[in-house]
């Protein structure tokens, strides 16, 4: 079967491809939206904004969530803030500024017309989130702050306090309720999504296990919109949520739906050390802290001085001496691969020597205690909490962490990826950030295909579809929820030696070490290797206790981590396959003298779409080729 | 009290099938706990002991680790989120604790909260608080710029205070009444102080009362629990500004019937 | 779900809690008013035998004062009960004691229980005083009834004056929370003031406590 990877990008200028697609884009009257049902997998920002608009055009919409409450998502965690191009701080930021820097920011491997249009309606997302009352951190005059993110020279960023995502959530959310209340969006809490249903080549339902009973539960639709966020977690160890998990997009994958680039993997730089073997994630501190703190590593190897009694010049502030047009505010891959330079050196600090400070001090001293606590107050007494060390007097200790994927589904301009009536949002697509995200840009992208870019195109699929009658007693729902329970029999029959957790952390160490930060090929090929005996010890030895028909955590934690098992074998398959760095991407093999990503435009600018053949077959990579005809190819310079 | 070296403990927990069974407390023992470990990583120790002898782990609510998304909960020895300030329980360090402490672990408990097995709550009440009144009728694509209307810093910061709530139901938990007046308050408080939240702030107000009381929640007291146990520290004040709100919405805000336009 | 927003309010919590604290403050202004009429006690017979004459003389007004403050009474003691046992029902049981005392004080969480004493004293302070033996005195060449011998007699005896102080004792500790915590719940609690309003809360519950009680002991150790 050959993919169809038409993007589907509307011809003429790319600033006004957006508004040219609405002006002649298929509408479903307002009659007829009710007729229609749209499914929602996914509360986050993408989820959340998806279902309430949709339902506010009229669209019955069935949403599902994973927590206790649509207000719990993982959007909620994000901390820095949320990109858009108001340029009211009046430093010559622009919609075309804000494209130029997150296709930049994203090493060239991003689509120019989806970056344009999450650039243009970046503007409305900030309007729509005041209206809604969001708390958006304000000046003395009543105006709307903003503040600065790595990979960008102006600032453009809008905060609420460290709490940008969970507020921005809670927005989407309280706009999901009020649609709820007006029972125009049912809501399915702590279900999770255990496959996709394909009825005549569409996607037409899921089949959702809930958590408390157990039971499998069959949902038919007009169309399906997945909005379930990264796979961070399948290196065990990520800034990620617990339950936040690849396995909706994964079985996607597993009907048909393109995985592209999945070996494009954020690891962020500023994030709470690891210590010990009973961690059960990872903690990020905001990237907005590198505003005023100052990244150092002692110049000496094995330095024993505390840090406040080594003097500036027995200091090396890496990132500032290296990138000095954007120092300590250089984007995330390279600052993350930096910081393992300097550790690999042998000049980490803190008892694992996996660590860098970043040091305060000095903002301090400038500003004064005062202003400090006021910008960051509730991140440091977060770091205080977990790490018993006081940041305004002892430098912090940070190293970097997996973060965020900017591989996913693919999907076209549309937002729907090679299943028809399949659309994905936000995190769990590919289509934005390239090989590296830029910092606040996250929220950004999940609201704007939420609000502003799904409710015209789904409109347009819906229009112009023809849509059978398709009921929960069709056989497709049948055979999808049968082989469900298939699976879950198998898991709870094997009642091996190890537990779930124990086989994630094999997996998570290996996808660290072999298809983390730098990756080689020799590396990688050996981590193919390993993830296929850890799985086959998964079907063999691993131990579920309990049943099918109660609240079973440990079986929840299981179905995961079989598909974590399959979509890290694809990660390293992606990076082995990829032969060049890139953002996220760094094959060690492919580098410049001076140690950054060496890209090979002529072979490589493509998206990499992966095609599932089967459990015994190996999959097929597709291509998908990007066209820059607005933007000069360039290596990318924060020097 | 901080614990430098590792320790071993006695975990009283509640245990309780599923809704409809009787619960109670059963001891555990858990040896060699690092000061470093969070709280859940400590459960998280027992329960990967009790699934290698093949029985069903202890049942509890968690997801984000850092204290953002209110899923965690507990009671801890008698108090919400084990009572330290500003923390939820999955920011609770085993520092905190010292070699030999027997430590009692219920679920929040409260009748608009029942027990779904365990540690594990159904707080769905919550939601449906919210879903009364807890956001601003607006539309996408309604908004004026950003910019429109300048809020005062004063004002939005305290808006900010409120609106960190996360949901978590500790104040309910805590509560003598079990009275969800604190998460109420704080959506009530923060869109009644912004100029975004005015337009429909009585009707927000009449409505979320209403539907809090219908939920089985108690009337506050005053006592001031909820604010001392709140993760996000939000101030009774918000329960004060809500009263207000109430009340001047019952004796003036009136709607026609069958006026037409919004529903 | 939106009936008419009056009676709305008379049926919600905050509804009741906002009678309860009205009604309460009202009766904290009554104290004053009945502290300052005890305090008459110390200016001697006449002078408090005269203060009761000209009360009665107002009649059938008096009548209707006695029958607000009643209803207020009922009005603060009814809810005050219904909010209690709702309370009851709406918090969690919990297996091991829920540790209080980080927001609530012993005079917030003993409110129902200083409330029910204070509810039995006062059928006792009626029965014994209001309604106690009728003697008769001339004041001015008016006969009046001679409230002061009956209060004096009241007061005369140890029991009496170490149950009225333990009363005075409970109306303190239940106006300490009380004063304060209606101001909140009407809405009044603002950074500003609300720590002020508390201190005012004590310091009112001290005078109000300490001035009744002080006056039953005074005329315990004066004899009749």
């Amino acid at each position: 079967m050959a993919f169809n990877l038409d993007s589907k990008i509307p011809s003429g200028p790319l600033e006004t491809k957006w508004k040219d697609y609405k002006d002649h884009m298929k509408r479903v009257n307002p009659a007829n939206k009710r007729k229609f049902t749209v499914i929602v997998v996914g509360t986050g920002l993408a989820g959340g904004s998806a279902a309430a608009t949709l339902a506010e055009l009229g669209y019955n919409v069935l949403s599902f969530c994973i927590q206790d409450s649509p207000r719990r998502a993982h959007s909620i965690a994000a901390q820095g803030g949320i990109n858009a191009a108001k340029n009211y701080p009046n430093d010559g930021d622009s919609v075309y500024n804000l494209f130029y820097d997150t296709i930049k920011g994203g090493d060239y491997r991003a689509r120019e017309a989806n970056v344009y249009r999450l650039a243009e309606v970046s503007n409305n997302i900030i309007d729509q989130m005041v209206a809604q009352g969001v708390p958006f951190a304000r000046e003395y005059g009543g105006y709307l702050d903003n503040r600065s993110f790595g990979g960008a020279q102006v600032s453009r960023t809008f905060y609420a306090r460290g709490q940008t995502g969970q507020q921005l959530l809670l927005g989407a959310y309280s706009g999901m309720m009020k649609m709820v209340a007006k029972g125009k969006i049912k809501q399915f809490n702590r279900r999770e999504m255990m496959d996709l249903v394909v009825v005549n080549g569409k996607a037409r339902g899921i089949i959702v296990r809930n958590l408390i009973t157990g039971e499998l539960e069959r949902y038919a639709a007009d169309a399906v919109l997945l909005c379930t966020g990264g796979y961070g977690n399948v290196f065990y160890l990520s800034t990620n949520a617990q339950v936040s998990n690849g396995s909706a997009a994964w079985r996607c994958h597993k009907r048909g739906a393109g995985f592209a680039n999945p070996c494009y993997t954020q690891i962020h730089p500023t994030c709470i050390p690891v210590h010990g073997d009973y961690q059960s994630k990872l903690t990020l501190m905001s990237e907005s802290l590198r505003n005023d703190g100052r990244v150092w590593v002692p110049k000496k190897e094995n330095e024993t001085r505390k840090p406040s009694d080594i003097p500036d010049e027995d200091r090396d502030y890496y990132l500032e001496r290296v990138y000095p047009s954007f120092g300590n505010l250089a984007p995330r891959d390279v600052s993350s691969r930096q910081a393992k330079f300097r550790c690999d050196e042998g000049k980490g600090v803190g008892s694992t020597k996996r660590a860098v400070y970043l040091d305060f001090r000095d903002a301090i001293k400038r500003d004064g205690k005062s202003t400090i606590e006021g910008k960051y107050g509730n991140l440091f007494e977060m770091y205080e909490r977990i790490t018993a060390d006081d940041p305004y007097t002892t430098p912090m200790m940070i190293y970097p962490a997996v973060h965020y994927t900017m591989g996913g589904l693919w999907v076209d301009y549309n937002l729907q990826s090679t299943i028809p009536g399949l659309h994905v949002l936000g995190e769990a697509n590919f289509s934005d950030h390239g090989a590296n995200r830029l910092g606040a840009s996250a929220l950004m992208q999940g609201l704007a295909d939420g609000y502003f870019v799904i409710p015209a195109t789904l409109s347009h699929y819906l229009a112009s579809t023809p849509l059978e009658k398709v009921t929960i007693e069709d056989n497709a729902f049948k055979d999808a929820e049968q082989a469900v329970m298939l699976q879950t029999s198998k898991i709870l029959g094997i009642k091996g030696q190890k537990t779930v957790s124990d086989i994630h952390k094999e997996l998570g160490h290996v996808m660290w070490e072999k298809v983390g930060m730098s990756r080689n090929e020799a590396g990688l090929k050996e981590a193919i290797n390993e993830i296929r005996k850890i799985r086959e010890e998964f079907w063999h030895n691993v131990n579920v206790p309990g049943d099918t028909g109660n609240f079973n955590l440990e079986l929840h934690k299981a179905t995961r981590v079989a598909d974590y098992l399959e979509l890290g074998e694809l990660m390293a398959l992606d990076a082995l396959e990829r032969q060049e760095s890139c953002g996220g991407h760094f094959r060690e093999e492919y580098q410049t003298p001076d140690n950054e990503a060496k890209r090979d435009d002529e072979n490589f600018t493509h998206a990499a779409v992966w095609e599932y053949t089967g459990q015994n077959s190996s999959p097929i990579r597709h291509k998908e080729e990007l066209v820059f005809e607005n933007v000069q190819l360039a290596t990318r310079s924060y020097k | 009290m901080a614990s430098t070296e590792n320790m071993a403990l006695n975990l009283k927990i509640w245990r309780q099938k599923n809704c409809s069974s009787e619960g109670k407390l059963v001891d555990y023992r858990v040896e060699n706990v690092s000061p470093e470990q969070s709280f859940l990583e400590m459960i998280d120790v027992l329960n990967e002991q009790l699934v290698r002898k093949g029985e069903d782990p202890i049942a509890f609510d968690h997801d984000c680790r850092e204290g953002i998304c209110g899923m965690c909960s507990m009671v801890i020895d008698g108090k919400a989120h084990g009572g330290f300030k500003n923390t939820t329980t999955c920011q609770v360090h085993m520092r905190l604790y010292k070699d030999g402490d027997t430590i009692v672990i219920e679920p929040f408990r409260a009748s608009a909260f029942p027990v779904i097995k365990d540690l594990t709550v159904d707080r769905t009440s919550i939601d449906k608080v919210m879903a009364a009144g807890g956001y601003v009728s607006a539309n996408t694509g309604n908004a004026p710029d950003g910019n429109a209307i300048p809020i005062p810093k004063p004002v939005a910061d305290e808006a900010m205070d409120a609106a960190a709530c996360i949901g978590c139901g500790a104040c309910v938990a805590s509560c003598p009444n079990g009275s969800g007046m604190l998460f109420m308050s704080a959506k009530i408080s923060q869109l009644a102080l912004l100029p975004q939240g005015k337009p429909e702030a009585p009707r927000r107000a009449l409505n979320m009362v209403y539907t809090h009381d219908s939920l089985g929640f108690g009337n506050c007291s005053t006592h001031g629990e909820c604010e001392a146990t709140c993760p996000k520290g939000i101030s009774i004040e918000h329960i004060s500004r809500t009263n207000r709100e109430y009340v001047k919405a019952a004796f003036t805000y009136h709607e026609k019937k069958n006026a037409g336009g919004a529903s | 779900m939106m009936t008419s927003a009056v009676n709305h309010y008379f049926g919600s919590s905050i509804g009741r809690k906002q009678l309860v604290a009205v009604s309460g403050l009202l009766l904290c202004g009554f104290l004053v008013s009945h502290l300052l009429g005890n305090l008459l006690l110390l200016a001697g017979p006449d002078a408090f035998n005269l203060y009761s004459y000209k009360l009665f003389a107002l009649g059938p007004l008096l009548y209707v004062i006695e029958a607000v403050l009643a209803l207020i009474f009922l009005v603060h003691m009814y809810l005050a009960v219904r909010i209690t046992v709702e309370n009851k029902r709406a918090a969690g049981k919990y297996a091991v004691k829920k540790r209080t005392g980080r927001g609530a004080t012993l005079m917030s969480v003993t409110m129902p229980y200083t409330g029910l004493v204070l509810l039995v004293f006062l059928i006792l302070h009626l029965i014994n005083l209001k309604f106690g033996t009728m003697y008769t005195t001339t004041v001015d060449g008016i006969e009046m009834r001679d409230i002061y011998k009956t209060t004096m007699e009241y007061f005369a005896n140890p029991v009496s004056v170490a149950w009225y102080c333990v009363a005075m004792f409970c109306a303190a500790f239940h106006t300490a929370h009380g004063f304060s915590s209606a101001f909140h719940t009407i809405g009044w609690n603002h950074p500003k003031y609300y720590g002020k309003i508390k201190i005012i809360g004590y310091l009112y519950a001290i005078l109000i406590g300490g001035g009744f009680a002080f006056v039953s002991v005074w005329a315990y150790l004066r004899g009749v």
